[in-house]
């Protein structure tokens, strides 16, 4: 798996991002699949632009790396 | 598979499951066998079972169904029906799938669930959607005739549920003889490679596992069967070995983590992918926290069910496609969603409960079973619809014998419309706030419309007729800030909204003891006042 720099985050523009899987045919890649270690996002790059492109997405569903915290706890550790 | 009696004592490990055969002679105590192919009358004889169902035409999908064991069954059942076609032409992952899946549902009725196997960069893989998208496909898994109207389902489900008691039939087999465990992977695990993920919907945070059923035990009584439960929860995918589940404290995986993370005790999972269609249709039925969804299923079903254990020691359905064994991080949380949810909104970003990947095991050349979920009509609503039914109108049928059916489809039963035999000016009103109180209607049922026994509540035409010409304003009940789903875009706050009740019966006089009422006459007046003067003045002269 490689860490790759060129390839930010289309929802929170995060520049820690992994390819971790590819998709070949006969050996030729077809497309990656990315995973943004601030957000957790995942993406592939064959989807259409309304998905992935920063530019292209409905900006409501960007997320803030800043505000991780203002997001609800999924059951919250109990006491 | 081995024979019953050796089935029989690897169950006995299991306690407070009643296995024991029927004793010859005993009276069968389980529904299907009354209607067992042998006894159904010929074609043309007019008996019919309870609600005007004739038996006569249901003889053979009945048989077919009860030899369903499997997905793969029901996959060739469908196709042998034209319920289910190939797509065999490249596509891609997105938006390819989720269009095909969208465009095969929208004939709600009688659409076909579509089977891809030439996805661009998955090669060799399969992914089936869109099994339970349509009536038609229902009524198979039912089986009934591909048909069969709603109404006929709902009735069939109704007297399935009068069989909730009876026994089930379980047989276990020996995790080396499950078709589950033809490939086993425990070491450089990669979903990605076994499974087709596609994103469901254009913002979802991720790719999810959308329809896979999750089976966890209680982390305190881990022994006990009954507690072990099975239930749909959204995973999104993470990593090769990492996924996130999204539940809430209600259900009862949410009670069994927070259970798990405040005792600090290990809590393992197995995820079935790709399952026995009765198992998708049950497991998201809220059932007792005690009540096995298996046997629940199975008993449903009419038909044994065959589990074995999984590598992490839980029961799971022996002829799955795809099981994924995981153990949650204590304590971990990490970003989920957004998720295209039922109501056709999306939830929002939250921080999830984490699950490692411990091993996988599969069926030779696995299918992966996916679901488009999203604005409505979806196959979330054809999956669960009747099963959200079906419990209302038992609750209410209990007190109410005037109940005639209930149709709680749309959307989880954010609306729900009931027929009844109006007794007296407001019964139908009166039932309506009984409705509201059931476990069910408490948050979901949103719009209620209650209509008369002359109106098939199935039938939107007649309900749209009904309330054309029986509806007054005045009849049109409005009550605020009740409790509410919290993910329905339409509350106020989440979890808090407005209920409505359109009473669509026609009109009924109230019972007859208004318009001959006679008043009784109270003696008033100065004579009464000089009475109480006396009466005070004897009390206070202490007169004997
Ligand atoms: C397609 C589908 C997806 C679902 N996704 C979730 C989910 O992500 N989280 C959840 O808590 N419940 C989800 N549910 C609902 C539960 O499966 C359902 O409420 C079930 O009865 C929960 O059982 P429990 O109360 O035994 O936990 C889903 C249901 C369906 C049909
Ligand atoms: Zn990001």
């Amino acid at each position: 798996m490689s860490t790759s720099t060129s390839n930010s985050c289309p929802r929170c523009r995060g520049e820690r991002t992994e390819t971790q899987y590819q998709g070949k045919e006969a050996g030729q890649v077809i497309w990656s699949v990315l995973h943004c270690q601030q957000c957790s996002f995942s993406w592939r790059d064959s989807e259409p632009p309304e998905s992935i492109s920063p530019a292209k997405r409905d900006p409501f569903f960007n997320v803030n790396p800043e505000e991780v915290k203002r997001y609800p706890i999924v059951l919250p550790p109990m006491a | 598979m081995r024979g019953r009696s050796q089935a029989l004592l690897d169950i006995n490990a299991h306690s407070r499951l009643d296995l024991t055969p029927n004793q010859p002679g005993q009276a069968p105590d389980r529904f299907w066998e009354d209607c067992s192919v042998e006894e159904i009358p010929a074609r043309g004889s007019a008996e019919k079972i309870p609600n005007g169902v004739q038996r006569s035409s249901i003889a053979v999908p009945a048989k077919k169904a009860r030899q369903i064991g499997s997905l793969r069954d029901f996959i060739q059942l469908l196709t042998d029906n034209q319920q289910c076609i190939r797509w065999t032409e490249p596509v891609m992952p997105e938006p390819d799938i989720r269009h095909i899946a969208v465009a095969a549902s929208n004939d709600v009725r009688g659409g076909p669930a579509v089977l891809f196997d030439n996805i661009r960069g998955y090669p060799g893989r399969k992914l089936i959607i869109g099994v339970h998208a349509t009536w038609a496909n229902i009524a198979l898994l039912l089986g009934y005739p591909k048909t069969a109207t709603i109404k006929e389902l709902f009735f069939e489900m109704t007297r399935r549920w009068g069989a909730k008691g009876a026994k089930p039939e379980l047989n276990w087999i020996k995790p080396e003889d499950a078709p589950v465990n033809e490939v086993r992977i425990e070491k450089a695990i990669n979903l990605y490679d076994l499974i087709p993920l596609t994103r469901i919907n254009e913002f979802d945070g991720g790719f999810y596992l959308g329809k896979a059923a999750v089976v966890s035990r209680d982390p305190r009584d881990p022994e006990d069967f009954n507690k072990q439960n099975v239930g749909i929860y959204r995973l999104q995918i993470h990593a090769p070995d990492t996924f996130s589940l999204m539940t809430i404290p209600a259900h009862d995986i949410g009670r069994q983590i927070l259970i798990a993370e405040k005792e600090n005790r290990p809590f393992r999972i197995s995820v079935m992918l790709g399952n026995h269609p009765a198992i998708a249709m049950f497991a998201a039925t809220p059932l007792a926290y005690d009540e096995s969804e298996f046997a629940y299923a199975s008993a449903m079903m009419g038909q044994p069910i065959t589990l074995t254990q999984s590598g992490n020691g839980l029961d799971i359905l022996a002829g799955t496609e795809i099981v994924i064994e995981a153990e949650l991080m204590t304590g971990e949380r990490i970003l989920e969603g957004p998720f295209g949810e039922f109501p056709g909104s999306y939830s929002g970003v939250r921080r999830a409960p984490v699950f490692k990947v411990t091993a996988v095991s599969h069926r030779r050349d696995p299918i992966f079973e996916s679901i488009y979920i999203g604005k409505g009509w979806t196959e979330h609503d054809t999956l669960i619809g009747l099963s959200t039914s079906v419990p209302i109108y038992s609750v209410l049928k209990d007190q109410f014998p005037e109940i005639q059916a209930v149709n709680a489809l749309y959307h989880h039963g954010l609306t729900g419309i009931i027929s009844l035999k109006n007794r007296y000016g407001g019964f139908a009103k009166s039932v309506a706030l009984r409705a509201l109180s059931t476990p069910h209607g408490m948050m979901y049922l949103k719009n209620l419309i209650m209509v008369d026994d002359d109106v098939d509540p199935f039938d939107l035409n007649q309900v749209m007729w009904a309330i054309s010409v029986r509806t007054r304003a005045s009849d049109i009940m409005v009550m605020p800030n009740m409790p509410m789903v919290p993910i329905d875009p339409a509350a106020e706050v989440p979890g808090k909204g407005h209920h409505l009740i359109i009473d669509a019966t026609s009109f009924m006089a109230p019972d007859p003891v208004g318009p001959d009422m006679k008043m009784v006459n109270r003696p008033t007046g100065e004579h009464i006042e000089r009475l109480m003067r006396q009466i005070r003045k004897m009390q206070e002269n202490g007169a004997q």
